[in-house]
C-alpha cells in the first residue's frame, strides 16, 4: 500500500515536471524538485544488499525501495543576499516503510561574491559527492557504492557553515568548513532495532576544478555517541562483570567516541570521458569496537551522445578495531570468541556496470547490475548466509529533477 | 556613423546569412566590464562565479544549446545535472532566470547591472553591451 502511494506520488510529480519548477509570490521563492523512481532485485535470498545505512535493501525480492526517493526543496530570496531553503527528502533508510526527513534547512547569508554562510541544518562534505548524494540525476551512476559511503553514515548537521570560492587563474577553488550537531538514527541488523545517535561534529572540504578535472579533499570529525545500543552495553556489563571493565567502556559508544574521516576523490569529465574516483579511511581517535577502515573505487565511462556506459569497481577493507582482544580473556570462550568477532573487520568489493541515457531533458533512465562478494569476514552485506558467496543486484529506474 | 557601419554591417551579414547568425554575451550598458574570454563567461552560467548574474535563454531553444556547447563544450541534459547539484545542495538558490526571446533577455540584461546574457548579434541595441562575439 505505501509503495503504491509513494510510486503514485512520484509519478504526479513526474507529470508535473514538465511544466518546470514552479515560482510561485514573485521571483521570491523558489520551489523544485528531485527523485528517482527505480526497481531492484538480487538474485539470492542468502544476502541481503542495502545502501549505506538502509534496513531493507533486497534479498531476492523485488523493491522500489533499494534506490527510490523524492526530494522538495523551497528557498525564499529576501533580498540578493539573504534566503532561506528547507529540502524534504523520502526514503526507505533505517525503517521498513518510506519516511519524510529534514534533509535542509539553512538561513544562507551571502557576505560577499565569494564567501556564505548558512545557519540551520547543513550538510557535512564527507565525500565527494556528500553534497548531491541523495539526487540520482546529479550522478553517473543509480547509487554511491556502499563500500565508500558505508563507512561514514553521518550526512548532515544541525550548525553553520561557511563557503569560500575564488579562481585562481585558471583554477576554481572551493573551500567549505562545517560545524554542529550530527542526528540521525542507525540501523543494527543484529537485533533489528534503528538507535538514535548524536555527534558534534567538524569538517571541512576543499575542491579544485581546473578545466574538466575536479579534486577534493574532506576530512570530517565526530564524537559519536548512540543511545540505548543495548546489544554492546550488556557486552559491555558482561566484561565488567567478569572483571574486564576498562575492555567494556572501551568497546562502548554510550559514551562519546571520536572518529575521524578522510577523503580524498577526482571528477573528471574530458572528451566524453568520465571518470569518477575517490579514496576514504576511517579511524577511531579514542579506543571504540567500530572498524577501522579503508576503501576505494573508480568508476570510469564514455558519453555517445546522451548515453553513458560506464564500469566501476569499489573495495571496502576493514582492518578491524583498535582495541585488541585481550588474550587473558580467552580463559572465558565463548565471550572471547564474541568480542574478538565484534572488533573484527570485514571486507567486500563489487563490479558495477551501468549506463545512463539522457532520454528526455530534466530526466535520465539508468539500468545497474551490481556484483557484490565478501572476503573472509563480510563487509556490508546482511544476512549472509553462506560467507562469500556473492550477490548480483539488478536495477533499472528513471531519475529526474523539476 | 561607426554605429551606422557597424548596424549596416550587421542588417547584411543577417540578410546574407540568416541561417548563420552569430551569438554574442552581453551585460548592461550600466556595467563596467568591457571585455571577457568565453571560459570567463562560462563560469557565471556553470554557476562556479557568482559575480554576475546569468540570464539565459528558453530551454530546448537553438541559440541556448548552441551556447553551452561552445563557451563550455556541454550539452543541455550536462549543464542541467551541474545545476541540479548547485540547486540541491543550497548552493546555487535557482537555475538561471530563463526567457524566451532575444528581446527579453536584453531587457533583463539591461535592467541589472549585474546581469549577463547572451544574444543574437542582430538584437544588440545601446541598452547593453556586447563583451564577446562567440566564434
Amino acid at each position: 500500500m505505501k509503495h503504491t502511494l509513494l510510486v503514485a506520488a512520484l509519478l504526479g510529480t513526474f507529470a508535473m515536471a514538465n511544466a518546470g519548477a514552479a515560482t510561485l509570490g514573485g521571483d521570491q521563492l523558489t520551489i523544485s524538485g528531485f527523485g528517482t523512481l527505480a526497481a531492484a532485485k538480487s538474485n539470492t535470498e542468502e544476502a541481503r544488499f542495502t545502501r549505506a545505512n538502509q534496513r531493507e535493501g533486497t534479498a531476492g525480492t523485488n523493491t522500489f525501495g533499494l534506490d527510490s526517493n523524492l526530494g522538495l526543496q523551497a528557498t525564499y530570496s529576501f533580498d540578493d543576499k539573504l534566503s532561506a531553503t528547507t529540502q524534504i527528502l523520502s526514503r526507505k533508510a533505517t525503517g521498513d516503510s518510506f519516511t519524510t526527513e529534514l534533509a535542509w534547512a539553512f538561513v544562507k547569508y551571502k557576505v560577499s561574491d565569494e564567501v556564505a554562510v548558512r545557519v540551520g541544518r547543513v550538510v557535512v562534505p564527507s565525500f565527494l559527492i556528500s553534497d548531491y548524494q541523495n539526487v540520482g540525476y546529479a550522478n553517473t551512476m543509480m547509487r554511491p557504492p556502499i563500500e565508500m559511503y558505508g563507512q561514514n553514515i553521518i550526512e548532515t548537521a544541525d550548525g553553520a557553515d561557511v563557503n569560500w570560492q575564488h579562481r585562481f587563474g585558471d583554477t576554481n577553488v572551493t573551500a567549505q568548513a562545517v560545524i554542529g550537531i550530527a542526528r540521525g538514527k542507525t540501523y543494527v541488523a543484529t537485533n533489528q532495532s534503528e538507535l538514535r545517535y548524536q555527534a558534534p561534529t567538524a569538517g571541512f572540504a576543499v575542491s579544485a576544478e581546473h578545466g574538466p578535472v575536479t579534486l577534493r579533499f574532506a576530512h570530517v570529525q565526530a564524537k559519536l555517541e548512540v543511545n540505548d545500543a543495548v546489544i554492546i552495553e550488556s557486552l559491555s556489563n558482561t566484561l565488567a562483570a567478569v572483571g574486564f571493565r576498562q575492555l567494556g567502556e572501551d568497546i562502548g559508544v554510550g559514551q562519546a567516541k571520536r572518529l575521524a574521516f578522510t577523503s580524498f576523490g577526482m571528477l573528471a569529465d574530458w572528451n566524453n570521458i568520465v571518470v569518477q574516483a575517490e579514496y576514504g579511511m576511517r579511524r577511531a581517535k579514542e579506543p571504540v569496537y567500530l572498524s577501522d577502515s579503508n576503501a576505494w573505487y573508480a568508476m570510469a565511462g564514455y558519453r555517445f551522445g546522451k548515453v553513458l556506459p560506464y564500469y566501476a569497481h569499489a573495495k571496502y577493507d576493514g582492518k578491524g578495531s583498535v582495541i585488541q582482544t585481550p588474550a587473558a580473556l580467552a580463559r572465558i570462550p565463548a565471550l572471547y570468541a564474541g568480542v574478538k568477532g565484534l572488533l573484527a573487520g570485514g571486507d567486500q568489493a563489487s563490479d558495477i556496470v551501468g549506463v545512463r541515457w539522457d532520454f528526455a531533458k530534466s530526466a535520465a533512465l539508468k539500468v545497474q547490475v551490481d556484483h557484490v562478494k565478501s572476503g573472509s569476514s563480510n563487509g556490508f552485506l546482511r544476512d549472509e548466509k553462506v560467507a562469500g558467496k556473492g550477490v548480483t543486484v539488478v536495477a533499472a529506474g528513471v531519475d529526474f529533477v523539476f | 556613423m561607426k554605429k551606422i557601419t557597424a548596424l549596416l554591417a550587421v542588417a547584411l551579414a543577417a540578410a546574407a546569412l540568416p541561417a548563420s547568425a552569430e551569438t554574442v554575451v552581453i551585460v548592461s550598458a550600466k556595467n563596467p566590464a568591457s571585455r571577457m574570454f568565453s571560459e570567463q563567461a562560462a563560469q557565471f552560467f556553470l554557476g562556479k562565479s557568482t559575480m554576475f548574474t546569468p540570464i539565459d535563454q528558453a530551454e530546448g531553444s537553438a541559440i541556448r544549446n548552441d551556447f553551452y556547447k561552445k563557451v563550455a563544450d556541454k550539452d543541455a541534459g550536462q549543464v542541467k545535472a551541474l545545476w541540479s547539484k548547485l540547486v540541491f545542495t543550497g548552493k546555487a538558490t535557482a537555475e538561471p532566470k530563463e526567457f524566451k526571446s532575444n528581446a527579453e533577455v536584453k531587457k533583463a540584461v539591461a535592467d541589472d547591472p549585474k546581469a549577463i546574457g547572451y544574444i543574437d548579434k542582430s538584437a544588440v541595441d545601446d541598452s547593453v553591451k556586447v563583451i564577446l562575439t562567440l566564434q
